[in-house]
Formats: structure tokens, sequence, C-alpha cells
């Protein structure tokens, strides 16, 4: 698998965004504040513990 | 009977503890959401012991949560019809004496406490017989059968169990040991 389709980069960040809203602890360190901003810059820095099951 | 089973079921786990290591995690979720219930199929949770084996985890869109199958072992009271019990009277009244059986009470009617006719001593709390002037108090240990079984899911209060002592083998302690002790004189006797 080469790399994310735009859906499943979409799904990912979108449930970790709501994740950290709902008080998950974050993997990295930032001075954002918006949980969608940090989901990107996680993503970003490829930390998001997420897999994408293709069946 | 009390049972230790292995089960399977799907634990959700929120997302502000998701730093946390992870079998803790699922065994407290575990033990606060069944410790205490009944279900008509298992019976009455005592406790999640060990959780032994954990699954991938999904996430399910809408929910930050994440869900988990598990498979772990509790410790379960499953009571069946026919069923002899021990346990201990813990309220009498005029129509019966309350039995505790651990995580549950059951009733013991006073039309089936003895064959006689039985009095209720409200002073003292007593289920008298009539003729054999054997009774039953609070706190007397009894052994009884299982005949009436009702459990309710949703209101584990509102669970109702009905028990018999009218059949041979079946009485509280001291009745038991009185007639055990009949049994050896007899046997003496001979």
């Amino acid at each position: 698998m080469e790399s994310y389709t735009r859906y499943e980069r979409a799904r990912i960040i979108g449930a970790r965004a709501l994740q950290i809203s709902m008080g998950a602890p974050l993997l990295i360190n930032t001075t954002k504040v918006e949980p969608l901003e940090i989901a990107l810059e996680e993503f970003e820095q490829n930390v998001i513990p997420i897999t994408v099951k293709r069946t | 009977m009390y049972y230790r089973m292995t089960l399977e079921d799907k634990v959700r786990v929120p997302p502000d503890r998701l730093g946390e290591d992870l079998e803790k995690v699922i065994l407290n979720v575990l033990q606060e959401q069944l410790e205490g219930s009944i279900t008509k199929e298992i019976g009455i949770f005592i406790a999640v012991t060990k959780v032994l084996d954990v699954g991938q985890g999904e996430l399910i869109p809408g929910d930050g949560a994440i869900y988990y199958d598990v498979r772990f072992e509790a410790v379960v009271l499953r009571l069946s019809l026919q069923e002899v019990i021990e346990g201990v009277v813990v309220e009498t009244t005029s129509f019966g004496a309350f039995v505790s059986l651990g995580p549950i009470d059951a009733m013991l009617h006073v039309s089936q406490i003895s064959d006689e006719y039985i009095n209720y001593d409200e002073r003292n709390g007593r289920l008298i017989c009539q003729d054999s002037k054997r009774y039953i108090a609070v706190g007397d240990g009894i052994r009884a059968r299982v005949v009436a079984l009702s459990l309710n899911e949703r209101e584990p209060r509102e669970s109702k169990i009905g028990l018999t002592m009218r059949q041979s083998g079946l009485g509280t302690e001291r009745w038991l040991e009185e007639e055990l002790d009949r049994e050896k004189e007899k046997r003496e006797g001979r």
C-alpha cells in the first residue's frame, strides 16, 4: 500500500480529532488548541496509531 | 451454583483512558459494566477476574472510543430450578422468611416451611411450627430447594426466587442436626 486515499486520510484525521476532543492523550508536543489542527499535525508526523483495513 | 466462565464480549474503551495500560482499562470497564448485573442466559455476575485475550480494536464512525473484542474470565451465580441451595435468613415476616444466598435474596413462603401449621411470633421475629415447636429465626442457616425463578434483567432487585423446605433433607441447620442426632441414637440403640 503506497499512500492513503483522500477518504482514508479524511477519516483517520477526523477520527483522531474526535478522540482528542473527547479527552484522549496527545502524541505530539504542540501549541495548537483546536482538535482538528492537532490531528492534522499528528498525521503529518505519522504518529496516529490508526490503521486502515482494506477488504 | 457458582461457575467460573470464559466469556467473550465487545468492550468500549473511552478516549480519555487511551493512554493507560490496555488490559487494566479493559478489566476496569468490564468490572464497572458487568459486576452486579443479571442476564437470563448467564446469571448473576459476581466478579470479572481476568482478561485473557484482547482483539485488535475497531473505530466506529461517530464515536471516538475504541471497541475491542475481549475474552475474559468471570465468576457467575447461576441458579436453576430444583437446585438445592444453602442460605442465611435475613428477615422474617408474617408471610415467610427472606433468605440471603450471597449476591441475591430469595423468599421462603410460610406455606413452604413445613407440613405443619406455622405461627408468626412477631416479638422475637420467629416462625414457629405449631406441633413440633420447631422454629426458624433471623440468622439461621437453611438448606432449601429453588422452586420459582424469575430474574429481572433491568431491575435486578425486582428478581424473585422462591424456595421450599418441605422435603426430606431440607430445613434449618438446627432441624437437620436434630434429625441427624436422632438417627444416630436409633442406630446405636440397635
